[in-house]
This record gives structure tokens, sequence and C-alpha cells, in this order.
């Protein structure tokens, strides 16, 4: 799903948090955001997936370029997820219970993602029992459940062990190349966005600094402000 | 203390013996206390989760005049309810004084603030997590509801927990609005209070060993429910 972003504002507390120019992301592409703590990455990521409103200015979903959010086709997962009180299977399955999924397709399908994410032996766990990793894992598999379109992730991996990391980093991959959802990736871990994401964004205090090939942005920055944020100064 | 020793020996000896008095008021005692918990949760989960999920003008007095409720004490609202259905009263017309339903009405204004303020608390808790995930995960406006109440199911037993307990315990607003009338409006604290009154301690003991016997039972089925919703 190609996302439009235009002239995109949002204050908050009395002051511009958000200013942002035109650009879009692709359909299809695996579109990075980095930038320091305060710099409007989760803003413009929660404004995208409607949890937040902007002041001015708007997005664009789609091809057929609608203001409004096709609500059923995007998902986001967040570095702390929110597991529902009960099984690892019950939480898998409950965007497809409420999509009215026959039970027999939704059994079928969390067994699919339970077994691509390693969750088949938690599946009867409660939630609250998982570790950090698997309840990372158990909210991917459950924002995978309804094959959004548009995947919009802040920060899914900053507190997970390198191996299960990998193991987001390869599902991630996967759906992107396989399935063509495309995703939008907050993360502060610029070898994480240079292994994963084909463009890439830095963001600072707001403002989108400069925007390019990932390859390329976190390596030889043409801006000052990225090539200080890239070796590591701390932006203030 | 000899007393005590004489009030669970005649506690026991009235449950043995299905001494027919005794039956007939722990019979009217949980029918009135499990019907206004019964009304008081249909009246106040749908309130406790409103006031959780939504900002009015006005909330926050009408959280703190619940909040003032809950500790409500039960004699002015056993007198309110009398004045209100007193035979002068503006709903004397009706006819309920000294009846059941005046008493079940009587601790409805009782147990309704404890689950208003318990469901709000739970609900205040999850409410901004529960809604944004739902958000995420595209479901609609009557499914958040749905999960939220699905999420603090074990906050709404323990409202129903302690409503039970002040329903079943109190005794200043029965006695006001249903008159301990024999046969008719005797609970098993009015039955206290009134054999205190006539010095008979032994039965007042026993009557109370029995009342902690029904509120433990009532406690421990809620009680499990709510752990295994905790479980669940």
């Amino acid at each position: 799903m190609k996302i439009q972003i235009q002239q995109l504002k949002k204050d908050a507390g009395g002051r511009r948090i958000l200013e942002l120019p035109s650009f879009s992301i692709e359909d299809g592409a695996f579109y990075g955001i980095v930038g320091s703590n305060g710099a409007g990455k989760t803003t413009l990521l929660n404004i995208i997936g409607g949890l937040d409103q902007a002041t001015e200015g708007r997005i664009l979903y789609g091809e057929n370029a609608v203001e409004e959010l096709p609500r059923k086709e995007v998902t986001m997962v967040f570095q702390q997820p929110y597991l529902l009180r009960t099984t690892t299977e019950k939480n898998i399955a409950y965007p497809l219970k409420i999509r009215g999924f026959a039970e027999k397709e939704i059994k079928k399908r969390v067994k699919e993602l339970a077994e691509e994410l390693g969750l088949s032996s938690l599946l009867h766990q409660k939630a609250w029992t998982l570790s950090a990793g698997e309840m990372q894992k158990t909210a991917l598999a459950r924002a995978l459940s309804f094959h959004p379109r548009l995947l919009l992730l802040d920060e899914p991996t900053a507190n997970i062990d390198p191996a299960t990391t990998a193991e987001i980093e390869r599902i991630l991959r996967k759906i992107n190349k396989e399935e063509g959802v495309t995703i939008l990736f907050i993360t502060h871990n610029l070898a994480q966005a240079r292994r994963l994401c084909g463009k890439c964004a830095f963001f600072h205090k707001g403002k989108l600094v400069e925007e390019g090939e990932s390859a390329a942005l976190l390596t030889v920055p043409s801006m000052e402000l990225t090539q200080r944020f890239v070796a590591g100064e701390l932006l203030i | 203390m000899e007393e005590l020793a004489r009030g669970v020996a005649e506690a026991l000896r009235m449950l043995l013996a299905f001494d027919p008095e005794i039956y007939e008021i722990v019979g009217l005692s949980l029918r009135v206390s499990l019907s206004s918990v019964l009304f008081s949760t249909l009246l106040g989960v749908p309130l406790g989760v409103l006031y959780g999920l939504h900002q009015f003008p006005g909330k926050n007095l009408l959280i703190r005049i619940t909040y003032t409720l809950m500790s409500l004490p039960p004699v002015i609202a056993g007198l309110v309810v009398f004045l209100f259905i007193m035979r002068k009263g503006p709903l004397g017309f009706l006819r309920l004084s000294f009846t059941p339903t005046a008493m079940i009405i009587a601790q409805i204004c009782l147990v309704t603030p404890i689950i208003v303020g318990l469901t709000y608390n739970a609900v205040k808790e999850k409410a901004p997590r529960v809604k944004q995930l739902a958000a995420t995960l595209g479901a609609g406006r009557g499914e958040a509801v749905k999960l939220l109440i699905f999420e603090v199911r074990t906050g709404i037993l323990a409202a129903l927990v302690t409503g039970t307990g002040r329903a079943i315990s109190e005794v200043g607003a029965v006695m006001l609005v249903g008159g301990n009338i024999v046969g008719k409006t005797r609970v098993m604290t009015t039955y206290i209070a009134q054999l205190q009154r006539m010095g008979n301690y032994d039965r007042a003991i026993a009557v109370g060993i029995v009342l902690l016997l029904i509120a433990f039972l009532l406690n421990a089925v809620l009680y499990q429910m709510q752990e295994r919703q905790g479980r669940a």
C-alpha cells in the first residue's frame, strides 16, 4: 500500500513537534525511519496508523489515494506489545474472529503462523507467562494473521535478544518480499535499518533531514546532521 | 467467652436441626442481597465502563460523587429511601414501605456506587492500551468495548465480591426501610440486632456465625470465578 504524506504538521503542548514536507512511501517498500528520541518518528507512525491526528496536512493511503485509513488493512506493532489476558492462540486468532472468519480457517492460519514464528509449543500458554521475545512474536503473528497490506512497526526488536531479533527480521523480510506488504519500520539500530530497509529517512526534532537508499544514507550521508548522527554523536 | 462457645453450639444446632425460622431468615437475606447485587451490576458495570471510556462535561464531579457514595452510611441510604417510599412520600402510592422490595432498593443505593467505582478504576487503567490495540487490529467501536470488558473481567468480579459483601452484611438500611418484621422483612443482620437488644446473646452469636458462613461461601464462589477468569 502506497502512503503519501502531504505537508504534515503536528502541534502538541503549544509547540510544533512534527513538520514534514511531502514525500511518499511506495507500495511494497521496506521503509525505515531513524533518528534520536523526540525526533517525531512515533508521532508520524501514530498519525499514519490512525492513533493520532495531524494538525495540518494529510495522508493518503493506497493507489486510489483515500484519506480515510483502511483500518482492516493496516496494523501496528509496538516495542512493548499489549497481549490479551488469554492464551497465545486466542491472541493470534483475535483479528480473524472480529473479521468473521470461520473457526476452521482461524485454526489453520494460527497454526501456520505459529509454525512460522516458532510459537507452536506455546499456543496454549497464557500470554502473560511468555518471555519478552515470545510476546513480541505473538504480537507480530497477531498483526500478520489477517494479511495486512501495511505494517507499522515501532522499535519491535528493541528489548529482544539477538536470536529472536534475527527470527523476526527473517519473517519481516519474507512477508515484504513474498506478500508485498509495505513495512514502515522505526528503529534506533542503524545496522538493522541497513539490513532490512530499502529506503530510510532521518528525522531530527520533528523534521525530515534526509531521505534515500539505506545503504547510502546510513553509510555516506550527504547532510552534516545525518553524518553526525550516523557517527554516533549525541544530537541536541 | 461462654456466650461465644454457646453461640457456636447453637449455630450448629440451628443448622443441623433445619430450624425453619433461621432458614426463612437466611432465604430472605440471600434473596434481598443477591437481587440488589444483580440490579446494581446491571446498572453499575455499564456506568463504570462509560465513565472509564469517555470524557464528558461533569465527569470529574460524577466520579467524586461516586467515590463519596461508595462509603455512604447505610442508615442514610435507608433514610432517603424511606422518605421516598413512606406513605406521604413521593412514591408512597407504590406501597413499598416495610417490604423486601424496599430493602432491595435501599441496598441498590449502597452497592451500585461500589460497582460503578471499582469498574471505573479497572476500565480507566486498561482502556488506553486496549483501545489502541483494538484500533490497530481493525476492531470496530462495539468490538473494542467488548474487548475492554473481557480484559477487565477480573476487576468487575472484584467489584461484585465487594458489593456482595456490603449487601449481605449491612443492617442500617434494611432495618429502616424493612422494619425487621417477623416472617416478612426480617433478615440475618436485623435479627442479630434485635437478639442483642433482647439479651439473647447465644442466638445472636449463632445467627452471626451463620451469616459469616454464608458470606464466606458467596465470596469463595466469586473469588473462584475471579481466579478462573484471571487465568483464562
